[in-house]
């Protein structure tokens, strides 16, 4: 996507968008309320048309629909809408849109996520109607998975399934993007880690580069300013962001201190990056 | 392929609601049959209605087909959470649009052909076991039955670019738009009139307008083209005319005001 322009009425919410993507990774993609998570996912998947800026999805233009991009495509929404049928009927019903839908993958993920197939889809609760259609978009074995706000409605047992169903579901030829706020809940799944913010891309990097320039920890005290570069309160010390040193070993990176310290300081991480390696 | 698909879904999704409709026409013809059975039974030898399936077959293809009509695109086109669906199916806007017009157009007055004839089998042989009625099936096969469904998909198209034009209230605002088109073109005729026929009126309102057998043989040719005019019109023009901008509306709403 390039230069991508989007407004809501007079309201610009995107101005000079640019995002790539690459194939074989699960990339979340983070932001605050309102920072058009949603928008940038619907705008992917050809659902919104930019006003000005390219884009290429699969090859496609989005904005075409062409329907050979849409069967490698599944888009599952924060909020969506299923028919009054029985989840056997839906499968039958969609899918044959889908030329390399996996119907015992579909089977298993339902058993993994503890899906009753007997019964009517309206008859479902929220979770168990968004489990049904991750199931069915996991199978689908679609190049590109956008999942908005997957977890939401998701019970806890259901988040961590949620994560090794994902993960056990991914190839290197297929691509997801998943659209969070509750960053906790993906954790050790999503990478690389996109974030929008101001109607930009702040940030989009793998997290071993997170890792080789930044160490992330909990400390006790709380640091002298100058020493790191976002601090944050949290209950137990204080979780600090520096940057690392050669001679450091590597951290894991807690994302949601680093979500943060992105939306605070994004000129910083951004330019940690590109002189890339330890300091 | 892709077309047969979308047909298919469309029919899934909405077999409870065409199970219910076909099983409330069934009800009211085996009721109408029976108090009717019923009646002559009681009273006597009373000459018997059997337009009552043609009659209920009219209203029933007409009104019941313009109102599915006007439905169809309503939870795909103009929900918010139905247009993710409509909008994320992989088949293109021609065969979703195609799997909708020829549900309504074709599928709707044959199925609806089908099950009178299957329904009234059904309710002759029950009439005929309790009240021992003599036996009025509904014929299919007849050219009046042919002729109702050639106007019914001619006069439908209205309402199925009623259905993709408006955002909602379909039926209603299609039959009010076509009634606001109906008075203006009843007075742009009657002032062509007035000022074609000039000689032949008396005063404004042409109190003393006669078309005498005269006129007619003088003007043959004229009134066979205007004729031939209307009928190209009805049968043509006004379907295509209806199906392709319904079909461009469609991709309008699409490309503008989908989602938002």
């Amino acid at each position: 996507m390039r230069d991508i322009r989007f407004q809501y009425g007079k309201q610009p919410l995107f101005t000079h968008l640019n995002l790539t993507i690459q194939k074989g990774n699960i990339y979340g993609l983070l932001g605050v309320n309102g920072a058009g998570k949603t928008t940038l996912l619907k705008i992917i998947s050809g659902q919104l048309f930019p006003s000005e800026g390219e884009s290429s999805v699969l090859g496609f233009n989005p904005i075409n629909r062409d329907p050979h991009m849409l069967e490698d495509l599944f888009h599952l929404p924060e909020e969506f809408f299923l028919p009054r049928v029985t989840t056997q009927e839906y499968v039958s019903t969609y899918a044959p849109f889908y030329p390399k839908f996996d119907r015992e993958a579909f089977n298993r993920y339902c058993e993994e996520f503890g899906v009753d197939q007997k019964q009517q889809l309206t008859a479902l609760s929220f979770g168990q109607k968004k489990k049904f259609l991750l199931s069915f978009g996991l199978a689908s074995n679609t190049a590109l998975l956008i999942l908005d706000e997957p977890t939401n409605g998701l019970d806890i047992p259901s988040k961590s399934q949620f994560r090794r169903t994902v993960a056990s579901a991914m190839t290197e030829d297929r691509t997801f993007i998943i659209s969070t706020h509750q960053v906790r809940d993906m954790e050790n799944l999503i990478d690389p880690i996109i974030v929008i913010d101001s109607g930009d891309v702040i940030f989009n990097s793998p997290l071993y580069a997170i890792s080789e320039n930044f160490t992330i920890g909990l400390e006790s005290a709380q640091p002298e300013p100058e020493s790191a570069i976002y601090t944050e309160k949290v209950p137990g010390g204080w979780m600090v962001i520096r940057n690392r040193a050669s001679h450091e070993d590597e951290t894991s990176v807690d994302l949601e201190t680093l979500f943060n310290a992105i939306v605070a300081h994004p000129q910083h991480f951004r330019n940690g990056l590109e002189q890339g390696g330890a300091q | 392929m892709k077309l047969l698909n979308v047909i298919r879904k469309e029919l899934i999704e909405r077999k409870k609601n065409l199970f219910i409709y076909a099983l409330t026409i069934v009800l009211i013809l085996l009721l109408q049959e029976f108090a009717d059975a019923f009646i002559r039974k009681a009273v006597g030898n009373v000459i018997r209605n059997e337009t009552t399936y043609l009659n209920n077959y009219s209203i029933f293809l007409f009104l019941g087909g313009f109102i599915t009509t006007s439905v169809m695109f309503a939870q795909d086109m103009f929900s918010r959470t139905g247009q993710h669906n409509w909008l994320m199916l992989p088949a293109s806007r021609f065969d979703k649009f195609l799997a909708k017009a020829s549900l309504t157009t074709v599928g709707y007055p044959l199925a609806l052909t089908a099950l009178f004839a299957v329904a009234s089998l059904l309710i002759e042989a029950l009439a005929l076991l309790f009240f021992q009625n003599p036996i009025h099936i509904f014929n299919p096969f007849t050219q009046h039955i042919g002729l109702l469904i050639l106007h019914y998909m001619a006069t439908q198209s209205l309402f199925l670019l009623g259905a993709a034009y408006f955002r909602k209230a379909h039926f209603v605002k299609t039959v009010l738009s076509l009634l606001i088109l109906s008075l203006v073109i009843t007075a742009l005729s009657a002032l062509f009139v007035r000022i074609a026929f000039a000689p032949y009126n008396n005063g404004f309102y042409g109190y003393h307008f006669v078309l005498d057998q005269n006129l007619l043989s003088q003007h043959e040719t004229l009134f066979t083209i205007a004729k031939w005019f209307g009928y190209i019109g009805y049968w043509v023009i006004m379907p295509v005319f209806c199906w392709f901008t319904a079909y461009l509306r469609v991709k309008e709403v699409e490309a503008t005001d989908a989602i938002q």
